[in-house]
């Protein structure tokens, strides 16, 4: 070239640049554009925090203002990966108060963070402004009272917080008037450990009294999302909307009290002033004579969880049908077929549907939600593209009607209860259902299978689902022949669970290159040897093959024996020095 | 929805969960879920309904299965890693028993000698005195002794108060005598005394 562009240029033009695709994209044209690319990133998303190491992310992009980790597998949220595995995020944490003093945003998903390691970032970071931590476990809230001295935060839902002490906690938020919180929800899990701390959350919701704190919400005018306590009663919601009428956000304590009409028509009143409001969450302990009260806020709300409120059909179906712009509903089964015939007829907005299990070890159940439910939904919300569905019963027919109906899905995960249940018309398997939704569908990148599934089930996806980048799979296949047409025609495929499958050492081995090109591999509960697993470690020197197994040492068994739980992942930081006593990787000889 | 056992103090206003168990017999399906905790026990069991019902449930629930099941060679075990629903909702939907403890309150009234503003406490949020005890010591600040020497607030080092109540028939007693449940039918309000009054 006989001219190229100042750096400065470049580096401008880049700035447009927001993408991870894109950006990754424009660093391998040349050298120079490497340079000016890895000083201008801002922003990264770590999808493995093992996939690399703290110091081979800050060589290579030194001005991160934005941070992204995943720690452990998608399948510890399902108990299956034992505590300790891994995913301690202070070593990032201390990397990082070094190299990015100036960075300000962390997001955390399903890592250990420690108390120490929240105290560290509340020091480390002047500019700090987000923190998100989902799924993740290890911090109390003296952690949480260190970060919100200093910087605002956002703790996100389903973090299991092991020990309790709301009290200085809140007194530390509270206190902190000066800060301008713009979103604050603390959801402590059922899951906690140590002393009685449940007992220390009446304690919180006095500290959110507003007679204790006349100036609740403490001079934040901004404040968007809030999500109380479970333990906050509701006669105390109606003042609370009250002081936040520009709410946009809202999980509700307890939706429970004793008939009081002055309590309802304050409440009603109070959400009829919420103008802003979009979601609702919450409901817990849930008393239907109160629902009435948030009709005055439904035709705004375009995001409904009703995943912990145990209130039958008839109640869920006049609420859900008074919010007409409805885009995502999460809810239990006790909505039955006929709440989603309503729900199809009411809410053409939908997009998103998760239906939960209200007696999930049940074994009859709620047989009034069937198979049926989800074909009128599909058949009567053009713009439904991501299901979340427990049922109890399948049928192909019904699975094809879903795929025709809906061509734009991109999200379908099915979980039938019993493992390998049969198509209860036909008894056959549910390959042709899952087929057609592969054959149809063709955007959906991510997929969960359920039901009694044969290999043709796996030769369907290999050879339609061109898009797909993550597949879940349980109790299905015959042999080592799904697993390979998954592996060989998956061209997209990024991530691939499996537990309770008979599938072995062959298809692994003979996909060993595919790996490569994934995120990782999780398999328990198969047929694969430990052999198999020395073997592949051996061969490809990019991927860590790590095998879990709380039966002892894997070389006291014969080589021919299954593990317990396998899981590979490309990494180039090599193997990780932090394993348990029950992870073994498979080192490459050197 | 699997019946529930009864629970303290219902109103006929609460959710239909809070049927009296004795009802769900009829209403539920044979294969029980692990919810519907007490219908093995005798019909005129006193339904006071606190939480020693709740903590014999489970076990009595498990062997009504085996008894109840004809199809499954052995009771559904209540796995927890299947079905793959995350520890939140799992938690939320099998401990129903403790969700109805929790649906309804009983708060008291808490002062500390010498000051004159009270707090309140729901006492229907512990499972027993030492959480009651170590609530209280974190709120005042101070240690805090009942009649249970295994019950011990957190140690403020030279501060000690004494907790007691005031029962229904207007006395002050010292608070750890009788067992928590008994406790809870009895208390009306709490006071937190110098140790030197004792």
């Amino acid at each position: 070239m006989a001219y190229s562009f100042p750096e400065e240029v470049l580096e401008h033009v880049f700035s447009f640049i927001h993408t991870d695709k894109d950006r990754n994209a424009i660093s391998l044209v040349c050298k120079s554009w490497y340079e000016v690319e890895r000083w201008s990133r801002r922003r990264i998303f770590i999808g493995n925090c093992y996939a690399v190491s703290p110091g081979i992310v800050i060589r290579r992009f030194p001005e991160l203002r934005s941070v992204a980790l995943k720690g452990k597998p998608h399948f510890a949220d399902f108990n299956l990966v034992p505590d300790g595995w891994g995913g301690n995020v202070y070593p990032w944490i201390a990397a990082m108060a070094m190299a990015y003093p100036m960075l300000e945003e962390l997001r955390l998903k399903r890592m250990v963070v420690t108390d120490e390691s929240l105290e560290l970032i509340s020091r480390s970071f002047k500019n700090f402004k987000v923190l998100v931590l989902s799924s993740c476990e290890g911090f109390s809230t003296d952690g949480l009272a260190a970060i919100a001295a200093n910087c605002s935060g956002r703790f996100s839902e389903e973090s299991r917080i092991s020990s309790f002490d709301l009290l200085s906690f809140a007194t530390f938020f509270l206190s902190n008037q000066t800060k301008r919180y713009n979103r604050f929800e603390l959801k402590p899990a059922c899951e906690v450990d140590i002393g009685s701390p449940i007992s220390l959350i009446p304690d919180f919701a006095h500290h959110w009294c507003p007679s204790t704190f006349p100036a609740w919400p403490p001079r934040c005018p901004s404040l968007r999302t809030l999500r109380l306590n479970r333990a906050v009663p509701l006669d105390r919601l109606p003042n609370l909307l009250r002081r936040a009428p520009q709410l946009v956000e809202l999980g509700t304590g307890a939706y429970s009290a004793e008939h009081r009409p002055e309590v309802f028509s304050s409440l009603a009143g109070a959400f009829s002033n919420c103008k802003e409001l979009k979601s609702l969450s919450g409901f817990w302990d849930v008393v239907p004579d109160y629902l009435p009260a948030v009709y005055p806020a439904c035709s705004g709300i375009t995001s409904l969880n009703l995943s912990y409120a145990t209130i039958q059909s008839p109640d869920l179906i006049k609420l859900v049908t008074q919010c007409q712009n409805l885009q995502r509903l999460w809810v239990l089964d006790y909505i039955e077929d006929s709440g989603l015939d309503a729900l199809a007829a009411s809410c053409k907005d939908l997009q998103e549907l998760r239906v939960f299990p209200s007696e999930p070890y049940d074994m009859e159940g709620n047989v009034a939600l069937t198979e049926q439910g989800l074909v009128s939904v599909s058949e009567g919300c053009p713009k439904l593209h991501s299901v979340l569905y427990f049922c109890r019963q399948m049928t192909n027919a019904a699975l094809v009607s879903i795929a025709k109906n809906r061509p734009n899905m991109t999200r379908f995960r099915l979980c039938i209860i019993e493992p390998r249940t049969r198509d209860y018309q036909t008894l056959e398997p549910l390959d042709v259902g899952f087929g057609a939704i592969v054959e149809h569908c063709k955007e959906l990148h991510r997929l969960s299978l359920s039901g009694l599934l044969t290999d043709r089930v796996f030769e369907y996806i290999g050879t339609h689902a061109k898009k797909l980048e993550m597949l879940s799979v349980a109790f299905a296949g015959d042999g080592d022949l799904g697993l390979h047409h998954v592996l060989s025609g998956c061209k997209s495929l990024r991530k691939l669970e499996i537990r309770d499958c008979p599938f072995g050492d062959k298809a692994l081995l003979a996909n060993a290159a595919k790996l490569e090109t994934m995120r990782s591999l999780w398999m328990s509960s198969c047929s694969v040897s430990f052999g198999a697993c020395k073997l592949l470690g051996q061969k490809m020197p990019r991927l860590n093959v790590e095998v879990m197994d709380e039966r002892g040492r894997p070389d006291s068994r014969p080589e021919s024996c299954s593990v317990e739980k396998l899981y590979i992942y490309r990494s180039v930081a090599g193997p990780r020095s932090d394993m348990p006593r029950f992870v073994w990787t498979m080192k490459t000889p050197s | 929805m699997g019946g529930g056992a009864a629970t303290p103090h219902s109103s006929s206003s609460s959710s239909s969960s809070s049927s009296s168990s004795i009802d769900s017999i009829s209403n539920n399906h044979p294969s029980l879920s692990s919810a519907s905790s007490s219908i093995s026990l005798p019909p005129n069991t006193k339904r006071s309904g606190l939480s020693t019902d709740l903590r014999l449930g489970p076990s009595i629930s498990t062997a009504h299965i085996h008894h109840c099941s004809s199809s499954a060679p052995s009771p559904r075990d209540q796995r927890v890693d299947w079905p793959p629903i995350k520890p939140l909702l799992r938690s939320t939907l099998t401990g129903k028993a403790d969700n109805q403890r929790q649906a309804t309150n009983l708060f008291v009234k808490v002062y500390m000698e010498g000051i004159s503003i009270g707090r309140k406490l729901d006492l229907f949020a512990y499972s027993g005195y030492d959480g009651l005890v170590a609530t209280l010591s974190h709120m005042f600040k101070t240690t805090i002794f009942c009649s249970d020497p295994h019950v011990g607030g957190a140690d403020h080092s030279g501060k000690y108060h004494i907790l007691t109540y005031e029962d229904k028939e207007g006395d002050w007693m010292m608070v750890g005598d009788v067992p928590w449940e008994m406790f809870l039918t009895t208390v009306k309000r709490l006071k937190i005394t110098r140790a030197d009054r004792c």
